[in-house]
């Protein structure tokens, strides 16, 4: 076998080898050409510990609402039709499922009282007319007369004004 | 006729792979598989994400957006390669642009302040003394450095490669590239990962 070293594509078979992807009949080969050759070896050791520091590299664990942030993303994105089928069809996950289901009740609860509320005001103004000794009432009091209560005070000012001027009191 | 072509679809995603048959679910409207394919690749999406950008909350952001546009494709998903081909693509493309678009940010101070972000489970578990502690530190900045100094698509490549065991070929369809050319960067990106990190044997 000739030193996989010597060109760029044999080369890779040498790293094929070292990530453990070579065809185990391939390995074999290899295998005995690394053991008598230097620089392959060399290759493969330097392989290897690129290989292990690499492994002792491990993430943090994902946040746990990274679901449910999602989710409410998600949510806040589905257009009204999708929302109006969402309660009928599969949740994304049980837990999400119930979240969204009291959500689902409660905008149902909104829009019933809602509804009930219209529903009153409506009724309240077809209700029936007050009684006529209340209208009679209401309509006993005309513009004209207080237009006419209006003159009046102003009259009844003016004269204690009159008064208030002409008396003892005021000349001295 | 439109149902042949549903189940054609179906079958040739089952063929495909099971990801792309939830993937069709969800389509159907199912948020269940949705949830299914979530569990299933989250973490894989995560830890991709948080070695390319080496930020923990950059990375669970790009997370949520990744799995945002997946749910947002829903209507026009057509299983024509591997879901994970397709995942994968969308975390690698929202990647290279978050690296672009922060390139001039300090990079060495988000390496210095992801410290705090470490699994503290290992330490914790094998209870090492405080210098061995400080050993791995070392050697885990060393290896983090090592990463971050290469070329954004070695660096991709190198990830996919290393920690989601893929093959070439599929490499080469996320990054969008022939496979002999993911040969070439996966040879250089660990030509110089070993000239930086074979002393650690």
């Amino acid at each position: 076998m000739n030193c996989p070293l010597e060109t760029r594509e044999n080369a890779q078979l040498l790293l094929d080898y070292c990530t453990r992807k070579l065809e185990p009949e391939s390995v074999a080969t290899l295998e005995r050409h690394i053991a008598i050759c230097g620089a392959c070896e060399e290759f493969a050791r330097s392989q290897r510990a690129v290989w292990e520091a690499l492994d002792a590299w491990q993430p943090a664990p994902v946040s746990a609402d990274f679901d449910s942030r999602l989710y409410r993303r998600i949510e806040g994105q589905v257009s009204w039709w999708d929302g109006l089928l969402r309660p009928f069809r599969p949740p994304f996950s049980p837990s999400f499922g119930k979240a969204t289901m009291w959500r689902s009740l409660r905008a149902a609860a909104a829009a019933c009282l809602l509804l009930m509320a219209g529903v009153l005001l409506e009724h309240r103004a077809v209700a029936p007319a007050p009684a006529p000794n209340d209208m009679a009432q209401v309509d006993s009091v005309q513009p004209e007369q207080v237009e006419r209560t209006l003159d009046a005070m102003e009259m009844l000012n003016e004269f204690s004004h009159h008064v208030r001027t002409d008396s003892p009191d005021s000349k001295l | 006729m439109a149902e042949r072509v549903k189940t054609d679809i179906g079958t040739a995603a089952l063929a495909l792979d099971f990801d792309a048959e939830l993937m069709l679910r969800v389509k159907e409207g199912d948020g269940a598989s949705f949830g299914v394919l979530l569990e299933k690749h989250r973490s894989s999406v995560v830890h991709f994400l948080y070695r390319m950008v080496q930020n923990h909350a950059v990375a669970e952001e790009l997370a949520q957006e990744v799995f945002l546009r997946v749910y947002r494709s829903r209507s026009t998903y057509e299983p024509t390669a591997k879901f994970t081909t397709w995942l994968f693509r969308i975390a690698t493309h929202l990647a290279l642009n978050a690296l672009r678009d922060g390139k001039n940010e300090r990079l060495q101070e988000r390496l210095d302040d992801d410290t705090s972000e470490r699994p503290v489970r290992q330490v914790s578990d094998r209870r090492p003394s405080v210098e061995q502690f400080l050993v791995y530190q070392a050697k885990l900045d060393e290896v983090r450095r090592a990463i971050t100094a290469l070329p954004e698509k070695q660096r991709a490549a190198v990830l996919m490669h290393k920690y989601e065991e893929m093959e070439y070929s599929q490499i080469a369809k996320v990054l969008s590239c022939s496979e002999s050319a993911v040969k070439s960067l996966l040879f250089r990106a660990y030509e110089t990962l070993r000239a930086r990190l074979a002393h650690m044997a």
